[in-house]
């Protein structure tokens, strides 16, 4: 073979010279031996020339290789195929490397199969960062799950505190209204007794936002219509005036927590005053509507009970209510009467 | 009807003793524990009782509604989280969501009246009372006579 391709021969010196290792090997002869070996490979295996030829490169097996990666390789080349396997070989020195391994035959003219050529390419340094890649990613994972659990401790615990100050808001608020309820109780005089039903009412108005807050799955927003349908259909049943009937055009209008309680405000003073005026006189129909138009949130109350003269006093007390909760959202309040009907319009930007 | 109250706020309570008096009914007796309803209930027998969830002895409110519910005393659950309340309601008609609204409160104990006595008719569930199975929400426009029963 060397005398085939002499010094000088521009693929001998390639084979020769190359840094990749190779070997030829001859399924003519018997064990299919290395018939030719570069330096190369001797600097990879630690085997000289000398004790590779003629010797099986099963050479560079051993106990940790992988019997299926063998086999296959000894199909490929019972089947004449090329194959291209990872396995870890054994050097001179017992040392082992990854080697990313190509077999391939090579032909005569006829077709017929006359040499193997195998090349070797070391990468157990790849191996190696593969191994502490995932000895890495086990470690991150361990952190991450460690995080995870001290936050999800952290939520639980903010989560208790959460419903325990939910629920001492909600006995607070409701302690002041019996309060309130009891000095009216014990009020002889009349004047005293509205005065404080007139708080009483728009402090209930605060409570329900309180309480309908925390009852939507998400504890930051609060529903105006839910909202508007209790007041009204409560205010209604409590009346006991059959002759006041609902009409409620209400879409799911949700805003964020800070804007409740003025919201809530409003929609009672409205519902309120159509009721107060609605309560001296033969009933009547009193609409509400909540929805969403064009960028803003639109509450509108229209009743046709018939206009009468209400109490001064709660009146003002009323429309400052009603003012002061509406400059808190930058809303804008409309008051229209045409004859019996009236209609109070409030507008706020839905940012 | 003679009524138990259960509740551990004592403004609450009191003042739930004068609205139900104001509205015509006698109080059987306050528990602000579990110890204390069981003993109530033991010595007499209420015709109806406003149960609180959360109590002296912590949440065993529902205990008490079981016991209630067990000898036939209709109940509803006062509380200001109904999450506490199981699926089943312990039996209860209903719940009164804290903090409750004197218009609220008077609409729901003239539908429990009511429906106690047996005469329900025409009248449907306020909203101020939470029922074990909820009808859905009304959506849209609906001319509403609140005295007629929902369709």
């Amino acid at each position: 073979m060397l005398a085939e391709h002499s010094v000088g021969d521009p693929f001998a010196d390639a084979f020769r010279h190359t840094r990749m290792p190779m070997i030829i090997t001859d399924p003519a002869q018997q064990d299919n031996p290395i018939i030719f070996s570069n330096a190369a490979f001797s600097k990879l295996t630690g085997y000289g020339q000398d004790e590779l030829i003629g010797r099986n490169c099963r050479i560079l097996q051993g106990p940790d290789t992988d019997p299926d990666s063998v086999t296959a390789i000894r199909h490929a080349i019972a089947a004449e195929e090329s194959i291209s396997v990872d396995l870890l070989n054994y050097r001179k020195n017992g040392t082992t490397f990854w080697n990313a391994l190509f077999v391939s035959p090579v032909r005569s003219a006829s077709g017929e199969v006359r040499y193997f050529f195998a090349s070797q390419l070391d990468f157990t340094h790849i191996k190696n960062r593969e191994v502490d890649l995932a000895a890495a990613r086990t470690k991150a994972e361990s952190e991450v799950a460690r995080r995870t659990a001290q936050l999800e401790h952290a939520l639980e615990a903010k989560t208790v505190l959460v419903h325990e100050v939910d629920h001492r808001v909600k006995n607070n608020l409701h302690s002041v209204a019996s309060l309130l309820k009891l000095k009216s109780r014990m009020s002889e005089s009349s004047v005293a007794k509205a005065a404080l039903a007139s708080v009483l009412e728009r402090i209930e108005a605060i409570s329900t936002v309180q309480r309908k807050l925390f009852t939507t799955d998400d504890v930051a927003n609060f529903d105006v219509a839910a909202f508007a349908r209790d007041i009204a259909v409560d205010m209604v049943g409590a009346s006991g005036r059959k002759d006041v009937k609902l009409d409620l055009q209400l879409f799911p209008v949700v805003i964020p927590a800070p804007k409740a309680s003025p919201l809530a405000l409003i929609v009672n003073e409205l519902i309120g005053d159509a009721m107060r005026r609605g309560l001296r006189d033969g009933g009547g129909t009193i609409s509400v509507m909540v929805k969403r138009l064009n960028g803003h949130f639109v509450i509108e109350v229209s009743d046709d009970v018939e206009p009468v003269p209400v109490d001064p006093e709660e009146d003002g007390f009323s429309r400052i209510v009603l003012e002061a909760s509406a400059r808190q959202l930058d809303a804008s309040i409309d008051r229209k009467q045409h004859g019996r009907k009236t209609t109070v319009r409030v507008q706020l930007p839905v940012k | 009807m003679n009524i138990l109250i259960v509740e551990d706020e004592v403004l609450l309570a009191m003042e739930l003793e004068s609205e139900l008096e104001a509205a015509g009914h006698s109080i059987l007796g306050v528990a602000m524990s579990r110890g204390d309803a069981f003993a109530i209930v033991e010595a007499t027998r209420p015709d109806f009782a406003f149960v609180d969830i959360h109590l002296k002895d912590g949440p065993s409110g529902v205990d008490v509604g079981r016991r209630l519910a067990s000898i036939g005393v209709p109940y509803v659950f006062m509380t200001g989280n109904l999450k506490r309340i199981p699926d089943d309601f312990a039996g209860a008609i209903g719940a009164i969501e804290k903090p409750y609204s004197v218009n609220g409160f008077r609409h729901a104990l003239s539908y429990l009246v009511k429906r106690v006595r047996g005469d329900l008719a025409d009248t449907v569930a306020p909203p101020s009372l939470v029922l074990p199975v909820q009808p859905s929400e009304q959506e849209g426009s609906a001319v509403m006579d609140v005295w007629k029963t929902r369709a």
